[in-house]
């Protein structure tokens, strides 16, 4: 395995876990829930396995992302907002089509859900709790229904992501998908369709 | 002679034109407005479409029919809430319409409340990059713009070149998390501050603008470095700064504010402007060179 690719997709924590598994067998995390989750090799770590299924999902969506990209009209680097904003409808609209049987945990396993719980669980309980939590709910949206392909809501804002938070959860294509919270749920945002991809309800530690 | 030495020799040097009226900070240290000086605003938190966005924005206005500066530094958190075409009029291009109309350019960075379809819209004048620099349109300034929410080796790679290949006078870099701040709901970004300060010292930046706390603070300089926070363009956090950092050497959290600054040769004057037209800080910084000497007849702060 890469380490070089490794240490470049995933966050300082995960890279840990990664690291630990390579050096020897024993290696396993701890109390992860494990469900149809594929056979484990041998001397694999269960964490790795799921983030490379993670890796290897989102990949996949940012491929679909990017062949619809090329079969649409391409946005002026010099746009009015009217411009952006159909663009990103119709791309939206184009990618709703595509995978139009998507459905949540398609990409968020709920193997990689737990594991998601589990990275922030630690980072809360290694962190200034109450702060990190204000920043998150700051310009929080709050309680909206999402789901998977939905466009994101035109009249809520797009809540704050603490850097923190984002070292600690494995890396995205840059300018593919973003994480991003509605009240308590961890969302995948395509920023340019503006739509979910997919959500991990409840991932905030309480 | 030692870096902090020469600090001490500094501050010294300020005590004594502490009683020389119009050139220490403390007192209101008028702007040059020289002919030939390079002047630009620095804001940052703004894009409420609230009311004391709209004040803070008639005082630029009102600023730039005095001191007419040629573009405008934004620090991030361009567009708060929903980002409907309807909002950047309202959060944007409506407030600053006398600046526009003027042609003065809006270089915009990203905060962690912006959407990245930003980097397309014409007026933030971002060519669609993330990051990127520009060369300023008078005196010997580059400005290098980064993406603080996500910084990715990519950039930290672009950055270093950028910074190894420029061969301006004044680097000035500017983005949204700051490397030091006083502000209660952020505060500093050490983590950000491990990656970029050790690449800003080797490369000798010169000032460093940030965002994010909705304050306005000033920081004793660090390394050699001016950095400030200029996060309370249209957002505030009232008495949102935790007192006694012994980095920061003025806060204001009472009130609204941007930053205007000229750059004359080797000097760096700044105003901070509150949205009822009060200068609340104000200073004269000297150029210093890639090791941290100050290349100006004037102190650094």
């Amino acid at each position: 395995m890469n380490l070089r690719l490794i240490r470049a997709s995933v966050g300082p924590a995960l890279f840990i876990v990664l690291a630990v598994a390579l050096c020897g067998p024993t290696a396993s995390s701890k109390g992860l829930p494990i469900q149809d989750q594929p056979a484990v090799k041998p001397g694999v770590n269960e964490d790795a396995q799921i983030l490379a299924d993670f890796k290897r999902r989102v990949d996949e969506y940012a491929a679909l992302h990017k062949k619809v990209e090329a079969s649409l009209p391409k946005l002026s680097k010099e746009a009015m907002p009217e411009e952006i904003d159909r663009h990103q409808r119709a791309f939206g609209a184009a990618i709703g089509s595509a995978r139009a049987a998507a459905a949540q945990g398609d990409i968020f396993t709920p193997q990689m859900q737990a594991l998601v719980k589990t990275l922030l669980q630690r980072l809360f309980a290694q962190s200034d709790r109450r702060k990190l939590r204000e920043s998150i709910m700051d310009e929080n949206p709050g309680n909206i229904r999402v789901t998977v392909n939905s466009r994101y809501p035109d009249t809520v804002p797009l809540a704050s992501m603490p850097a923190e938070v984002l070292r600690n959860l494995p890396q995205l294509p840059e300018e593919v998908v973003e994480y991003r919270f509605v009240s308590d749920t961890l969302i995948l945002l395509d920023p340019q369709a503006h739509i979910v991809v997919d959500f991990v309800p409840r991932a905030m530690p309480r | 002679m030692l870096k902090s030495q020469r600090l001490v020799c500094s501050l010294a040097l300020a005590t004594v034109l502490l009683a020389r009226p119009g050139v220490w900070a403390g007192q209101t240290t008028a702007l040059p407005n020289r002919a030939e000086s390079l002047k630009f605003c620095v804001l940052g938190d703004f894009g409420t479409g609230e009311r004391p966005q709209y004040e803070l924005a008639e005082q630029m206005a009102a600023l730039h029919r005095k001191f007419p500066f040629q573009l405008v530094a934004l620090v991030g958190d361009n567009l708060y809430g929903s980002e409907r075409p309807q909002d950047f009029k309202k959060k944007f291009e409506t407030p600053y319409k006398p600046l526009l109309d003027a042609d003065v350019k809006f270089y915009a960075s990203l905060g962690n409340h912006d959407a990245r379809e930003q980097r397309y819209y014409k007026l933030f004048n971002m060519d669609g990059r993330l990051y990127y620099s520009f060369k300023a349109p008078k005196q010997d300034v580059r400005f290098i713009v980064l993406e603080s929410t996500y910084p990715e080796p990519e950039q930290i790679r672009w950055l270093e070149d950028t910074l190894q290949t420029s061969k301006e006078n004044w680097k000035i870099v500017y983005f949204h998390h700051p490397l030091y701040s006083s502000g209660g709901r952020h505060g500093s970004d050490l983590k950000l501050r491990e990656t970029l300060e050790p690449l800003f010292v080797k490369y000798g930046v010169n000032v460093v603008f940030t965002g994010h706390d909705h304050i306005y603070e000033r920081v004793k300089p660090q390394n050699g470095i001016h950095y400030f926070v200029a996060g309370s363009g249209g957002q505030l956090r009232e008495g949102g700064s935790e007192a006694n950092m012994p980095f920061s050497a003025k806060i204001v959290d009472k009130t609204q504010v941007f930053l205007a600054v000229e750059i004359f040769e080797n000097d760096m004057s700044f105003n901070a402007i509150s949205r009822t037209g009060q200068v609340v800080d104000s200073g004269l910084i000297g150029r210093q060179d890639t090791k941290g000497r100050a290349q100006s007849r004037s102190p650094g702060l």
